[in-house]
């Protein structure tokens, strides 16, 4: 197989953009809170809910964006398939690299500026400079929010209106994923402990995201194997 | 790349758009697919690509089989409306992954044509106009270069100056790379110089597939006097008459014979080629004209075209 390097170059080059532009207003938000309020937490912890949607529209565009431009160029679905899937591999390891960089540019921040970087939530990791754990969680989390975005775009895009009907299931690959961190269940406008009492251990949380990504995969391509390219586009 | 074409059903739900089609094309010519809206056309050329599964019988491009068949997909280009090459970010982009993705894509092609219908590198392709997309479709289909080549009304939105620069750059691309390109069209008049061959479908069924000018032979534009066009094409097929005054041009439909184009121009009428718009329309009435004129043994190609089921 074709290593995908100028599908997942255009991914990242985007990504790296959006989070330039996305870290930028986080510290602008960051000072202002010191400014004009009292900064006890870090900004940058509270920020990670928006990168987990990001990640969703970019499973979304892989299916939406690329799925007809690959099939329409002559590669077979499962050639697209196999290459989306390496880019997904590789992508949420790199959007999780950019949150802990996000993390680690805030430590410097903070500790230059005297301000206490204290988390609000429960976490894998107990500090932000906890490199690897940091890692680990939003790779799981995005592992996780992509390959929902690939499952319930590519039910749209073969039955359009009947899509509605993958939500669920999207949002169960979701929950999975958040599961397998095991700490806090953080769904769109709910949240609540999940009350786990021992913290899961690494290899269990990277074999819940894997587990959950391979999933979600797989749900996408029961779907896309076969599907026929739309004549119009909504 | 040859194509062939058995017994092609394409079903969406219970309505069926290609029934039971069958036909083969050869190597490196210009094939002019016509039909009305509705007739089957994206859809057929659709399996041709590969684009969708069909329904029942079988396709083979180059003896092969094409769906999910990435050896065969990989050398066959259909630019369609949808604009799938197309739809993403910058032009610059859609380059990036012809390049990637078309083994034949030639980069230096491609610029030359971007200027040649004044498109740069920087737009955006969803601020562009509808002609600048389908210009852009047009580069892509070009400068893939694949044996296979597919337009599906791939001049919408275009204007008269770049409808020619295409027929221009398709004609001279096709004279110095020859393959397999098959050009879907409303624009019947504008194009039908460019096939070489022509198929006509109806309703998802192959009404006709000849020469370009053997289709054309079939019939004859009369003109002359009114009374006298009137008395000379009585009991003939005549597809349409226009009147400008006192003189009259009927079209007739079907072959004269040589006696008959004698008395023709014993009575001062003049015999002209006809148009190919007006046989298209002519062959795919909805009120099954084609049937009564067309001899089923007409329908389909005599370049080794399977006539079964095809003839209306």
């Amino acid at each position: 197989m074709r290593f995908p390097s100028r599908l997942l170059a255009s991914q990242l080059f985007f990504a790296g953009l959006v989070w330039a532009a996305f870290y930028a207003v986080v510290t602008l938000i960051t000072v202002g809170i010191a400014v004009f309020g009292t900064l006890t937490n870090s900004v940058w912890e509270s920020a990670t809910q928006v990168p987990r949607w990001f990640a969703l529209f970019a499973g979304v565009a892989m299916i939406r964006e690329f799925l007809p431009l690959y099939i329409a160029h002559g590669q077979t679905r499962r050639q697209f398939g196999a290459q989306a899937a390496v880019t997904v591999a590789l992508y949420a390891p790199a959007l999780s690299a950019l949150l802990v960089l996000g993390y680690l540019l805030e430590t410097l921040l903070y500790n230059v500026a005297g301000w206490p970087q204290e988390l609000a939530r429960p976490h894998l990791f107990a500090s932000p400079t906890d490199v690897p754990l940091v890692f680990l969680e939003y790779l799981v989390e995005f592992l996780a929010w992509i390959v929902a975005g690939t499952f319930m775009a590519a039910a749209f895009y073969r039955w359009q209106g009947g899509g509605l009907l993958s939500i669920p299931l999207g949002i169960g690959l979701v929950v999975l994923g958040e599961a397998a961190i095991g700490t806090e269940l953080r769904l769109p406008f709910i949240r609540f402990p999940l009350g786990v009492v021992s913290t899961p251990t690494v290899l269990t949380v990277l074999a819940g995201g894997v587990g959950c990504s391979l999933l979600g995969l797989a749900m996408t391509w029961s779907i896309i194997r076969d599907v026929p390219l739309r004549n119009r586009l909504a | 790349m040859n194509v062939e074409v058995r017994d092609l059903r394409v079903d969406y739900g219970e309505v069926r758009a290609v029934d039971g089609m069958t036909f083969s094309l050869g190597e490196g010519k210009i094939y002019g697919l016509l039909g009305r809206n509705g007739s089957g056309k994206t859809t057929l050329m659709s399996v041709l690509a590969g684009f969708r599964r069909q329904s029942g019988g079988t396709v083979r491009v180059g003896g092969r089989p094409v769906f999910e068949n990435g050896k065969v997909t990989g050398e066959i280009c259909l630019i369609r409306d949808a604009g799938e090459t197309i739809d993403i970010d910058k032009v610059d982009d859609a380059l990036y992954f012809a390049e990637w993705l078309r083994p034949r894509w030639d980069a230096a092609y491609a610029n030359e044509l971007l200027e040649r219908f004044g498109l740069r590198r920087k737009m955006s392709v969803k601020a562009m106009s509808k002609g600048q997309r389908s210009a852009l479709g047009v580069v892509v289909g070009l400068a893939s270069r694949s044996p296979l080549t597919m337009f599906d009304e791939s001049y919408l939105g275009m204007d008269a100056p770049s409808r020619y620069a295409f027929y221009d750059a398709l004609l001279a691309d096709f004279m110095a790379h020859p393959r397999t390109i098959i050009l879907s069209t409303h624009l019947i008049e504008e194009y039908s110089p460019l096939f070489e061959e022509v198929m006509i479908i109806d309703r998802g069924r192959l009404v006709v597939r000849e020469e370009s000018q053997t289709l054309l032979a079939r019939g004859t534009a009369v003109t002359g006097p009114a009374d006298r066009v009137a008395e000379f094409t009585a009991g003939l097929t005549v597809l349409n008459t226009r009147r400008l005054g006192p003189t009259a041009s009927a079209t007739v439909y079907g072959d004269l014979d040589e006696a008959r184009r004698r008395k023709a121009r014993e009575a001062g009428l003049e015999l002209g080629p006809i148009a190919m718009q007006d046989l298209f329309v002519h062959l795919t009435e909805p009120s099954g004209d084609a049937a009564r004129a067309v001899p089923a043994g007409d329908a389909a190609a005599p370049h080794g075209a399977d006539q079964s089921g095809d003839a209306r």
